[in-house]
């Protein structure tokens, strides 16, 4: 019985789980909760706003492309305003409408045969009397259901495709108003492709860090002394990936000093799959990590976020360690899928996003309590000019062709998307 | 009340059957229960006009992060019990976007509010929860103003082994460490909780309280203590009153009928009759994440600084927790929100300032909470202040170290000195300098929620509001025993001055089974406590031995007993005692009373009804007379002096007793110390006659030191030279004749 349930506290296991059988509305707010309690963070950020946004796609009712790219564009804002320290979320919305206007571009262009340009069409959709906006918090029933009647309309318009003469044949089809009658087909049809596309981006998250990791071997070269900035999970699997065809050794910069015992090493696991691989892994303390860099060779860790302008989003301290290779000239790699790529240029706020007093003086400790102002940067930012490669899961890339990344992921359109209020 | 008893048994009985059927079907969902009323006013005079869990902690009310608190945990069903101003928060929460239960958005599947009519303490709230029978497996149990962040699952998963191995495990509490050198937690708290731990399995043994007001600064330690292998004492714990139960802990407070309190009455009873209920309570003490109780306006003051300072993390302003905030963290500390307006030449560090407040030129604003919709005029400095929303401070005003409840207005050139209370819509004239004594705690409202008239020598013309007038203590008998830590309680700062104490730490026990001379010595000090206004000295303040209020107020025990007794003697219709006796046992086993502070009791009481004889108005009887009177009208009364008063034949002992009563005469009032002499003589020859006090004993007493400490108390015991020399040379053969000269 008591495996059954390890633990009540709402996580993001939990909250997927519940997606399908909670309201839209309370699935989103209870994601709201879990990022502003801290209780997803990180990586997790990009998976769960996907899968909200899926959610979204799925149940909210919307009956041409701009309704869903303003529900997509509120929810998104409200997600990414609860979390304004998790950049990745305002990234995966952009992602997302980025999507649906590439398909809705598509869809139109197969249903007017190329008979007129992108352009008019979204001229056209744009100017086009909008009808009422069905109530957003209608509850919807649940996901098996829609699912079955996507599965339905799917294999209708299948069917539409290819007997052209029945579709002209049913009586509501008047040839004055195709745009009217060609709507509902095309809305099923745009949200399964839409549903697609973020499956799409869900399997790109989830797949970043395994891709990234295969570029490790490259990067990394028999004996090479490389220091990893408090490993996060991309840094991890890539330093086992590469455990297992280099021998190097491995400095870990963690927070507090190594411990003695075993029992508080935060990176027991990795120790023990780094020496499998015959790697040898060295825990050195944050502070003293410039006296090892004359011996390192790399500096590895991984970002947050990676700005437009090349600087990135980096856990606090990455910072200094970024100086400290830098003013030894020793190369800086900063892992971090695409998704991470924000479209934006780095603000104050973000940077300076303070956290927990407790991680650095126990609230136990009465005089220090009292007696010390403790800010605890969670972030850093580290300057593009500090930065050597981008380890992406599309491969090594430099600062100059960063921009060309961003251009190809998100629409211009959409960069600004969270300065619009959303409708809460 | 009365049906509640009989009802709370027969449910407690009926859910057996079926609780392990609900048990099994609906074990993952987490109940919790909120008890949004703790039945003290330690929140005066604000609370006059709203409930303690609504009021706002640094912008949110407290209850918010109570709720986030359990939402965070996952907790799916929660029972508010509100008190005092129950629609309020019944209005708050129906209103609330986030906890509204008609709202499918909550985080909790079901929110119901119980309100309990006649209920006048959390003990009631408890049994009557048990008496419904919604709890249907393990829950926690929370106050209304708890702020913390802690994760409870490894705290559940543990209380849940611990209760499949053993059913009689019901209940775990959360304790947060907070390390051994002083902390401002621990000295806002007052009330230094003690817990008995068994370090391996971390079972709570024993449970006491500690304040430093009281006199003797001791923790009694059960005996049966010393048969554990091992156990720690801590009192380095904040006892923030999270609990994980089962219901048989429901069970076990509608067993106890009277218990009030969840931690002095309720652990402390619990633990102790441990062989009696054979239920086991354990600890679960926690060295991250912070948790902590607004239980009075220290804690308030304390917490919302924690909350400045980010301890509470993540429930700080700039999470807009609640629907509709706003705030963003700015440089130098302090979070702003939305159209807030500092103008430029303003210093604003490490504060809080709500929508639409303005901040006018030149101002210094540190280490404070300003609400919405604020005006700050020019030049005004506000320093570890709480100012609530709407309020108005007019220029070159200083605000220290007080609270503002909303719409204050605060004149021009005004001051407001620390520790200033200034309830809601409370206006300050111009020019008017607060006095910091008495606390300025100015209401328009009295504890009735009465208008009261404005007192313009304390607010300036143009004032609004006068001082609060306190009620402590004054009506009911339960507040007595709460009265003396109560008194710090009430204020915003922490102060003993005026208080005099003594700072021994626990570090010393006392042991309850070995009775010696060292313990009647504590005691003969702790008589001093009593009056609080002379310095405290051993020798010097026995004048204060009985002093009402003061004694009232350090001992209720002893002044319960004394009134007990003193009713007894004085009945005229009835020569009956045996139903004091009882009683005054009563009391004794309630308050887990020393030997010696029942015979200082019992002193006390008789010597007060013979003091009363002496006096005209009572038939101004001769001393022999009274002290025969007193002691022998009442059937029993010997008796039961020489059984509980005295309690031994052993010179020593005996000597004690004598002692006690020379102390008790010179604290009577009105009484010379002449006539004081006589009467002890009377008294002690009569006790003689009756053979509750033996040669021996009255001769230890003669040589003690202690009986002649001080002039007054020589003088007192110079009378009884005679007898004393009376029985050095006393034979069989006299007896009554020489009564006469022992006067």
């Amino acid at each position: 019985m008591a495996p059954s349930q390890a633990s009540y506290a709402p996580s993001l296991g939990k909250l997927l789980k519940s997606l399908n059988g909670q309201t839209l509305e309370a699935s989103i707010e209870s994601l709201i909760y879990l990022l502003k309690r801290r209780q997803i963070k990180g990586d997790d950020c990009a998976d769960a706003t996907a899968h909200l946004l899926r959610q979204v796609v799925a149940k909210s009712k919307w009956s041409d492309v701009d309704q869903l790219l303003t529900r997509v564009q509120n929810v998104g804002s409200r997600l990414a305003q609860a979390a304004p320290h998790e950049p990745t979320i305002g990234n995966i919305v952009r992602r997302v409408m980025g999507l649906i206007r590439d398909e809705a571009s598509e869809d139109r262009n197969a249903d007017d045969f190329g008979s007129e340009s992108v352009e008019d069409i979204q001229t056209l959709s744009v100017n086009a009397p909008q009808p009422p906006k069905p109530a957003p918090f209608t509850s919807r029933p649940p996901t098996l259901a829609t699912v079955a009647s996507f599965h339905a309309s799917k294999a209708k318009s299948m069917f539409n495709l290819l007997s052209v003469a029945d579709t002209l044949d049913s009586p509501a089809t008047g040839a004055s108003t195709p745009m009217s009658q060609a709507q509902p087909t095309s809305v099923s049809a745009l949200r399964s492709e839409v549903l697609d596309g973020i499956n799409e981006i869900m399997d790109e998250i989830s797949q970043a860090d395994d891709q990234i990791a295969s570029f490790a071997e490259v990067q990394i070269q028999p004996g090479d002394f490389v220091l990893a900035y408090l490993p996060s999970r991309t840094v991890e699997r890539f330093l086992v990936k590469a455990s297992a065809r280099r021998r190097f050794t491995i400095f870990i910069a963690s927070l507090e000093p190594p411990q003695a015992s075993s029992s508080n090493d935060p990176y027991a696991a990795l120790r023990k799959k780094l020496n499998a691989g015959g790697v040898k892994m060295v825990s050195i303390a944050s502070n003293g990590l410039m006296a090892y860099m004359s011996r390192v060779n790399k500096v590895i860790f991984s970002a947050k976020a990676v700005y437009q302008n090349g600087g990135l989003l980096v856990d606090s301290g990455a910072s200094v360690a970024a100086q400290a290779a830098h003013a030894y000239a020793k190369p800086v790699i900063a892992l971090g899928g695409v998704f991470k790529f924000c479209p934006e240029d780095p603000s104050d706020e973000i940077a300076g996003e303070t956290g927990d007093s407790s991680s650095y003086v126990s609230y136990a400790d009465g005089s220090k309590v009292d007696a010390l102002e403790v800010e605890n940067t969670v972030a850093d930012y580290v300057p593009p000019e500090l930065v050597d490669v981008y380890l992406t899961n599309l491969g090594p890339q430099t600062r100059h062709h960063l921009a060309s990344i961003m251009a190809d992921h998100y629409k211009p359109e959409d960069v600004g998307f969270s300065l619009i209020p959303g409708e809460v | 009340m009365s049906s509640k008893q009989g009802k709370g048994g027969a449910a407690a009985k009926a859910k057996k059957p079926t609780k392990a059927g609900t048990e099994e079907k609906r074990e993952d969902v987490l109940q919790a229960v909120v008890l949004a009323d703790s039945f003290q006013d330690r929140f005066k005079p604000f609370t006059v006009e709203k409930p303690r869990c609504l009021l706002p902690l640094a912008g949110v009310p407290i209850i918010e992060y109570t709720l986030e608190f359990l939402a965070s945990n996952g907790v799916q069903e929660v029972f508010i019990y509100c008190g005092a101003h129950s629609e309020e928060i019944e209005t708050y929460i129906h209103d609330s976007p986030r906890w509204s239960p008609n709202n499918i958005l909550t985080p909790f599947t079901s929110l119901d509010f119980i309100r309990v009519s006649d209920a006048t303490s959390v003990g009631d709230f408890l049994r009557d929860l048990d008496k419904r029978n919604l709890i249907s497996g393990d829950f926690v149990l929370v106050h209304g103003d708890l702020v913390a962040n802690i994760p409870l699952d490894a705290a559940l998963t543990k209380h849940r082994e611990r209760r499949e191995a053993n059913r009689d495990a019901c209940m775990t509490m959360v304790l947060r460490e907070i390390g051994e050198q002083p902390h401002r937690a621990a000295k806002a708290r007052v009330i230094t909780p003690i817990f008995a731990v068994e370090p391996s399995t971390g079972r709570c043994l024993q449970y006491d309280e500690m304040h430093p007001l009281q006199e003797d600064h001791y923790a009694n330690l059960d005996p049966s203590l010393f048969k554990h292998p091992e156990f720690e004492l801590r009192s380095d714990l904040v006892d923030c009153g999270i609990d994980i139960c089962t219901p048989d802990m429901l069970a076990l407070w509608s067993e106890s009928f009277d218990y009030e309190l969840p931690r002095k009455n309720f652990l402390h009873g619990v633990l102790k009759d441990w062989e009696l209920n054979g239920k086991f309570i354990y600890t679960e003490i926690v060295d991250k994440g912070y948790a902590a109780r607004a239980s009075n306006l220290q804690m308030y003051d304390c917490i919302s600084r924690d909350i400045l300072e980010r301890w509470t993390f993540p429930y700080v302003p700039d999470t807009n927790m609640v629907h509709g905030q706003s705030f963003r963290r700015i440089r130098e500390g302090s979070c702003l929100e939305d159209s807030v307006i500092i103008t430029r030449g303003s210093k604003v560090t490490k504060s809080v300032l709500g929508r639409s407040t303005t901040v006018g030129a030149g101002c210094t604003v540190t280490k404070s909470v300003i609400g919405r919709r604020c005006k700050i005029g020019k030049n005004v400095t506000i320093e570890n202040s709480y100012i609530w929303d709407d309020a108005v401070i007019a220029d070159g005003s200083s605000v220290a170290h007080s609270i503002l409840a909303n719409s204050v207005m605060v004149g021009e050139g005004s001051q407001i000195p620390p520790g200033s209370l200034l309830s809601y819509n409370v206006r300050i004239g111009d020019r008017t300098n607060l006095k910091p004594k008495p606390t300025p705690r100015i209401s328009l409202f009295d504890h009735d929620r009465h208008p009261v008239v404005t007192d313009t020598s304390l607010v300036g013309e143009g004032g609004k509001g006068t001082l609060y007038q306190e009620t402590l203590g004054g009506d009911d008998d339960s507040e007595d025993e709460e009265a003396d830590p109560a008194i710090l309680q009430t204020t915003l700062l922490y102060s003993l001055e005026n208080l005099n104490l003594s700072s021994s730490s626990i570090s010393t026990l006392a042991s309850t089974d070995s009775f010696d001379s060292d313990q009647g010595d504590s005691h003969a000090g702790s008589y001093a406590a009593g009056d609080f206004g002379e310095s405290r000295s051993r020798l010097s303040s026995f004048a204060s031995y009985d002093s009402a209020a003061g004694v009232s107020k350090s001992d209720a025990f002893h002044s319960d007993a004394v009134h007990g007794l003193l009713d007894a003697l004085r009945a005229d219709d009835s020569d009956d005692f045996d139903s004091a006796k009882l009683e005054f046992m009563g009391l004794r086993l309630a308050n887990n009373a020393s030997d010696s502070s029942m015979r200082r009791a019992v002193a006390v009481a008789f010597v007060k009804r013979a003091s009363e004889l002496l006096s005209p108005e009572n038939g101004g009887l001769e001393p022999t007379k009274a002290a025969e009177t007193s002691l022998t009208s009442k059937r029993g009364a010997v008796k039961f002096i020489k059984e509980v008063g005295v309690g031994g034949d052993k010179p020593a002992i005996q000597a004690e007793f004598a002692l006690a009563l020379q102390k008790a005469l010179l604290g009577v009032k009105g009484l010379e110390v002449a006539r004081a002499g006589a009467l002890l003589a009377a008294i002690l020859q009569q006790l003689y006659n009756l053979d509750v006090l033996e040669e021996e004993g009255i001769l230890a007493w003669w040589g003690d030191k202690r009986a002649s400490e001080n002039e007054n108390l020589s003088k007192v015991k110079e009378k009884c030279h005679v007898l004393v020399e009376w029985l050095e040379n006393a034979d069989e053969e006299d007896s009554d004749e020489d009564e006469d000269d022992s006067d």
